[in-house]
């Protein structure tokens, strides 16, 4: 177990600036994902915490040492692979092995930590297998066993289920967390799947453009976002954005109009900027219902584009007189199919605010 | 002929009898190829079992005639010339040049293949040119040099100067660059060092690679005759190749199915060697080939 920090990391390749002055504290034995689209630069910096990638300005530091400069091997952290990286020539056995038999420890205490982890992992009955004979869950466990036998400080993981069907998927995210309640050590874990990363983490961290967006509970970033690209980023269906324009400002409200093209939204706010004339709304799926009729200002009228009906839920896609899409969920009753025109009314509860710079406005 | 048919149709039903007069053709090609490449060594064996004064030429026939007659020429050989000598002079010879070619090529391909250094591109470059240049060019320099060092009629002679293969190099390049990445990357984090993972990852890992390029390098070795003869000339350091050539030579007293008998012995070891990894050389030929 061990804490980790990460002072004023950035990093370039050539003129490309992958990561910019990244600062994170990772407390001993959290459950961090890193999460954020295709080249945001999660996995150069879990890379670079291996080592196996250089830090050229800022600091990494493991229980409170700098180890910028420290040998991957050295550090104390262990990796899962994306691809598992097993050796094929070797056994599983041998694979998990491999670092002690470097190490030159007596073959009975390989043997005992190899046993150890094999118990855990479930791959007693595997160990003589090579990797070509087993299946992707099984390599995947193998992989993950390779990094246990090493009694690492940090386990770091590079999107280690990617590779998996769906199912499978579903079933080692369970046992990756039930593994981290057993060892109790760091486990950093990178992924551009929102929801691998929702289940997990104890601590998630939001990256796009080489920068941290944000990071915290997974549910406090579900429920306030500091910005339109982590609100549009976690949960699925996306959260819906609708643009309005601020009509009134009060002490401790706000009315904003020309949603959807022509409603008002009374919204409780307190202490907005009055110089603020152009807003975002963000809305969840969950705060938007479908109404009978438009009889109040504040109900949208919207047109049925498609509907989703996953038996639990129904997910109506609506799109306003003004082209944006919005998403319902209903989850009271079907939807009846036959009708295209529908209305929709806003939770003001439910409503976030961002600025037309994406940044999220706050009520005071 | 009915019956024969319907057993065709039913015991292998993916195979349409399709002849086309592109199969046909396909056929005629390959089995005419087949008769040119096969002939020259029906014919050896056919003079070389064959009692002696019965020339093949005359009453040309398809099987050997006598046996006995075969290994008393063989064995006149043996123990008549330095033959058993050749042998392990070549075989030595070919061996220290697999395991160094082996050896030197797969260090070099490891760096080349798996990792970043100042200088690589050119040097790959210069290495690549010299596969470009025809071994004629480079003979005489390198005999001089060989000689300035002394090892002319040595084992060091023979074998050294041919230890730098560039076609080796870059077939093994070729194969270690399929490598995943991540798998050394995961050695070195396992606390693997430099020579560690080369030995421990790479060097499995291209075994395939490796056993393809000691066969190649065995019947190129094997079959070598100009370096040696120019290297080595002394008795003492005659190669396989060399006493052939002897028994070949214009003015020698020796009957044509004693020559054919020595071409036989010199044929043999590849020939063996070529039975026995036939579907790895033809891998080796197709990797290297196609690789590129």
């Amino acid at each position: 177990m061990a804490d980790l920090q990460i002072i004023n990391v950035s990093k370039s390749y050539g003129a490309v600036e992958v990561l910019r002055d990244v600062n994170l504290s990772i407390a001993s034995g959290e459950f961090v994902v890193f999460v954020g689209p295709s080249g945001c630069g999660k996995s150069t910096l879990l890379r670079m915490i291996s080592g196996l990638e250089e830090a050229p300005t800022g600091e990494i530091r493991l229980e409170g040492k700098v180890v910028n400069r420290v040998d991957p091997a050295k550090r104390g952290v262990a990796m899962v692979f994306q691809s598992y990286a097993l050796y094929p020539h070797m056994t599983a056995f041998q694979n998990m092995a491999f670092s002690l038999t470097m190490a030159r420890e007596p073959k009975a205490v390989i043997k005992e930590k190899v046993g150890r982890a094999a118990a855990i992992l479930r791959l007693e009955r595997l160990l003589d297998r090579r990797p070509g004979e087993l299946s992707g869950g099984q390599k995947q466990r193998v992989a993950i066993g390779r990094a246990i036998v090493r009694e690492p400080k940090v386990f770091l993981f590079d999107e280690p289920l990617s590779n998996l069907d769906t199912e499978l998927r579903v079933q080692m995210r369970a046992e990756l967390i039930q593994l981290h309640a057993k060892l109790g050590t760091t486990m950093i874990y990178v992924t551009h799947d929102q929801v691998e990363a929702m289940t997990l983490a104890d601590k998630m961290v939001v990256m796009n453009g080489g920068i941290i967006q944000q990071h915290g509970t997974p549910l406090g970033l579900y429920d306030d976002p500091d910005n339109k690209f982590v609100a549009g980023f976690i949960g699925s269906p996306k959260m819906n954005f609708i643009k309005a324009k601020v009509e009134a400002v009060r002490t401790d409200a706000i009315t904003l109009s020309d949603l959807g093209g022509c409603s008002r939204l009374e919204l409780p706010f307190r202490n907005f900027d009055a110089d603020i004339r152009e807003v975002e709304l963000g809305v969840r799926t969950e705060h938007i219902d479908i109404a009978q009729d438009a009889g109040t200002t504040d109900i949208l009228a919207a047109k049925v584009a498609f509907v989703e009906e996953l038996g639990d839920v129904t997910f109506i896609h609506t799109d306003l007189p003004t082209g944006e899409r919005l998403v319902v969920r209903s989850s009271k009753a079907r939807h009846r199919g036959s009708s295209t025109e529908c209305f929709v009314k806003l939770d003001p509860a439910g409503v976030l605010l961002f600025g037309t710079n994406g940044e999220r406005i706050r009520s005071a | 002929m009915t019956t024969d048919v319907g057993l065709i149709r039913t015991a292998a039903p993916g195979y349409a009898l399709d002849l086309s007069i592109w199969t046909v053709l396909k056929w005629t090609v390959a089995i005419c190829v087949a008769v040119v490449a096969v002939f020259p060594i029906i014919w050896m064996i056919n003079v070389v079992f064959a009692e002696p004064g019965v020339p093949v030429s005359i009453n040309p026939r398809l099987l050997p005639t006598s046996l006995s007659a075969g290994i008393a020429k063989i064995d006149t050989i043996l123990s008549e010339t330095s033959y058993l000598h050749a042998y392990y002079i070549s075989i030595t010879y070919s061996l220290l040049t697999i395991a160094g070619v082996l050896l030197i090529g797969s260090m070099a391909a490891f760096e080349f293949a798996l990792f970043e250094f100042p200088g690589k591109r050119p040097m790959f470059v210069i290495v690549m040119l010299s596969l470009m240049v025809p071994t004629a060019v480079t003979l005489i320099p390198t005999y001089l040099l060989t000689a300035n060092l002394g090892w002319l009629n040595t084992m060091q002679g023979l074998v050294v100067p041919g230890l730098a293969s560039a076609f080796g190099l870059f077939m093994l390049i070729q194969f270690m660059r399929t490598i995943p990445r991540e798998m050394i990357e995961a050695a070195r984090l396992d606390g693997a060092s430099h020579f560690q993972i080369y030995r421990h990852i790479a060097l499995p890992m291209s075994k395939n690679a490796l056993v393809t390029l000691a066969i190649l390098i065995f019947m190129q070795t094997w079959g070598n005759f100009i370096w040696p003869l120019i290297v080595a000339p002394s008795p003492q350091m005659y190669t396989v190749g060399q006493v052939v050539g002897l028994f070949n030579a214009p003015f020698s007293h020796v009957t044509v199915d004693i020559v054919m008998a020595a071409n036989l012995l010199a044929a043999l070891p590849p020939l063996i060697f070529f039975l026995l990894f036939q579907r790895k050389i033809v891998e080796g030929i197709a990797m290297s080939g196609s690789k590129g």
